[in-house]
């Protein structure tokens, strides 16, 4: 009966409850949106980060993975002496160069990145066709590296780490053969990146390379204290920084802080929009039924049940505009991704925008709360309502 | 190299290094680098191309403030400054640069400078500073398209509330405006009437929304400038913006006023006036 009655007020003035039900979706959708912002990049970069499978990143002192040229030399001493520690069950070592290549057909050449690296150990690409390096003269390369060369998968060419255009000579320069085509994990979009075992990498780079590197991944064995391991390792090895999942994590947050404060203001905004919404049009509505609702106390209808049906229509209208914001919102959402997608910089399947359903409901489970409380004020007004004198009042109007 | 040796950069004391020069070439560094390390002018550093390895030990003759440079301002690495020859000696580089600055003759257009470099020169490729700026920029770039989508989320939603609560108003007084109609007053004064209250609204409205504006904009500056050390100005209330949204705004207010007075004047004064 309650229900009854709050829907039939409702749909009594259906333009204006058609508004309110509009401009409420818009603020759930904008809300659904700033949550999914404010924790998509973080859970994003986690899904990254553990995706490679290695709980530590062992950098040149004071910088952060690839952020510089820097590198790390004695490197084969340093990873042997990290997988003789009991807490560590697999090292990766890493070593980031330009990589140039002559295009097929002309006399251009295409820069790019090349990453050396151990392929039984390495969580940094994953190969979509061909094979895996097997032999120190093989390369794995992207798409965006294909294209910019005009090369394929079978083709053997000859790569430098180095290039002087004004006497257009490479140095570092290998024959290698391309094996397979791989989607690099962590690398921008549009990056053109290629892969080739690490003694293939350093020999390229000559002395500047040799024997270094400028990332060791580190695994550490399951219910291992990683806090501990990572502090061990700064301890004993002060060339370098030792960087968890979790200070990675910390990194990137505070890189990207502008957007959760953005997401966060927004979403208050949001949620005040909605609130204010909801509570203008209950209020406006119990001031049209003032009479209406007196008579109804007159002939005995419980303050209770008045309470009830008025919060009920705000309750009404908070679901229907959070069940339109959720599509609104995911329809935005995957625009503004879209938009976010050309940040530079970042991974090409970085999402700024991620669906967690438990975070969406909460957010939209606050805005249907703030819609009932919305209701809160005109509720008690209408149960509180002189009866005698709100009839006369009625009455002579 | 030069991005190693601002890794490198560590606090203490004179340290006899290979090669040292008798009397201390002279660095600068950033703020960000001085707060952090605790470092003033006059200091003397130990300068390494790798953390724990041989380097020079220099003096830090001044402390520079950042300019206000857009693709500087999500990084958080420290800056050292280096005379040329000191930098190439320590990173053993020989006689390389990174790129050469050329300031191009008052009244010169720089395209036309750089078209002659690229053409008088194999192996260069030169751009004008506007263009560096805006392929430094990008990151700005992408933030702007994405305010200007906020922006267009909150115009919407903006314009379902300005619509709803005029709607609200004027079906609040429509026994008002039904005893008014019956009284003798026509149709297109009582449009004009709301129409004109809903623009009152709006500029109203738009003028306390560019007050607002502006003191979160003074907010944001000092946020932000704080949190990335730099001069740039991260929002700006220029009279373009403030005309730009008084104008949205009265659009918006004239459109829903004149909805809200269709709605009103298309019943009859006496189904207006509840009869």
């Amino acid at each position: 009966m309650i229900w009854r009655l709050a829907a039939a007020t409702l749909l009594r003035r259906r333009a204006r409850t058609a508004l309110t039900v509009a401009g409420v979706a818009v603020a759930a959708a904008m809300l659904l949106d700033m949550v999914m912002l404010g924790s998509g990049m973080r859970e994003s970069f986690r899904g990254f980060v553990e995706q490679q499978g290695f709980q530590l990143r062992l950098t040149p002192r004071g910088t952060m993975p690839f952020d510089s040229e820097a590198t790390v030399g004695g490197a084969a001493r340093l990873a042997d002496s990290l997988r003789a520690a009991p807490d560590i069950v697999a090292v990766a070592p890493l070593l980031g160069t330009k990589l140039f290549t002559p295009r097929a057909g002309d006399d251009s050449v295409v820069a790019g990145f090349l990453l050396g690296l151990d392929p039984a150990t390495q969580g940094d690409y994953v190969v979509v066709e061909g094979r895996d390096l097997a032999a120190d003269d093989e390369l794995v390369v992207n798409a965006n590296w294909l294209a910019a060369t005009g090369r394929r998968i079978g083709d053997t060419v000859r790569v430098a780490q180095g290039y002087e255009p004004q006497v257009r000579r490479f140095r570092g320069a290998r024959t290698l053969r391309v094996v397979g085509r791989a989607r690099f994990v962590m690398l921008a979009g549009g990056e053109r990146a290629a892969a080739v075992p690490l003694a293939t990498a350093q020999a390229m780079g000559g002395e500047t390379t040799r024997d270094r590197v400028s990332v060791l991944l580190v695994a550490t064995r399951p219910g291992a204290d990683v806090e501990a391991v990572r502090a061990r390792i700064e301890a004993g090895e002060p060339r370098v920084s030792a960087l968890s999942t979790a200070a990675a994590l910390k990194f990137v947050d505070e890189r990207l802080s502008y957007f959760r404060q953005l997401a966060f203001i927004l979403a208050s905004v949001s949620l005040a929009v909605g609130f204010l919404l909801v509570s203008t049009l209950v209020t406006v509505s119990v001031n049209e039924r003032i009479g209406e609702i007196a008579v109804m106390r007159a002939i005995g209808v419980a303050r209770g049940r008045i309470v009830a049906q008025v919060m009920g229509e705000g309750l009404v209208l908070s679901l229907a505009g959070a069940g339109l914001g959720l599509g609104l919102g995911l329809v935005t959402a995957h625009w503004l991704n879209g938009i976010l997608a050309a940040f530079p910089g970042l991974p090409a399947a970085f999402d700024f925008f991620r669906f967690e359903p438990s975070a969406a409901l909460r957010a939209l489970g606050l805005l249907v709360l703030c819609g009932l409380a919305a209701g809160a004020w005109p509720a008690w007004r209408a149960a509180t309502l002189p009866i005698a004198r709100t009839l006369r009042e009625e009455a002579v109007a | 190299m030069p991005l190693a040796l601002l890794a490198a950069v560590l606090p203490g004391p004179p340290v006899c290094a290979q090669a040292a020069p008798v009397v201390p070439r002279t660095v600068t560094i950033d703020e960000r680098l001085a707060a952090a390390a605790a470092l003033a002018v006059g200091d003397r550093v130990l300068l390494a191309p790798e953390a724990g390895g041989p380097g020079d030990t220099v003096t830090i003759a001044a402390i520079t403030r950042r300019g206000a440079d857009p693709s500087e301002v999500a990084r958080s690495e420290y800056r050292v400054r280096l005379h040329l020859d000191h930098l190439q000696r320590l990173a053993g580089t020989g006689d390389r640069v990174g790129r050469f600055a050329v300031a191009s003759a008052p009244g010169v257009a720089p395209e036309s400078v750089a078209a002659a470099i690229d053409a008088a020169a194999f192996g260069f490729r030169a751009y004008p500073a506007a263009a560096v700026a805006i392929e430094t920029s990008a990151t700005f770039r992408v933030v702007n398209r994405f305010h200007r989508a906020i922006g267009i989320i909150t115009i919407v939603a903006s314009a379902i509330f300005l619509l709803c609560i005029t709607l609200l108003k004027v079906d609040e007084r429509r026994r008002d405006v039904g005893a008014l109609r019956l009284l003798g007053l026509s149709r297109a004064t009582v449009v004009r009437a709301v129409v004109l209250e809903a623009a009152l609204v709006s500029l109203v409205g738009s003028a306390m929304g560019a007050g607002l504006g502006w003191a979160a904009s003074a907010l944001v500056n000092w946020h932000y400038q704080g949190v990335y050390a730099t001069p740039l100005r991260f929002a700006i209330v220029t009279p373009g913006i403030v005309a730009f949204a008084v104008t949205l705004s009265l659009g918006l207010g004239l459109v829903s006023g004149w909805v809200a007075a269709q709605r009103l004047v298309r019943r009859a004064p006496l189904e207006l006036v509840g009869r």
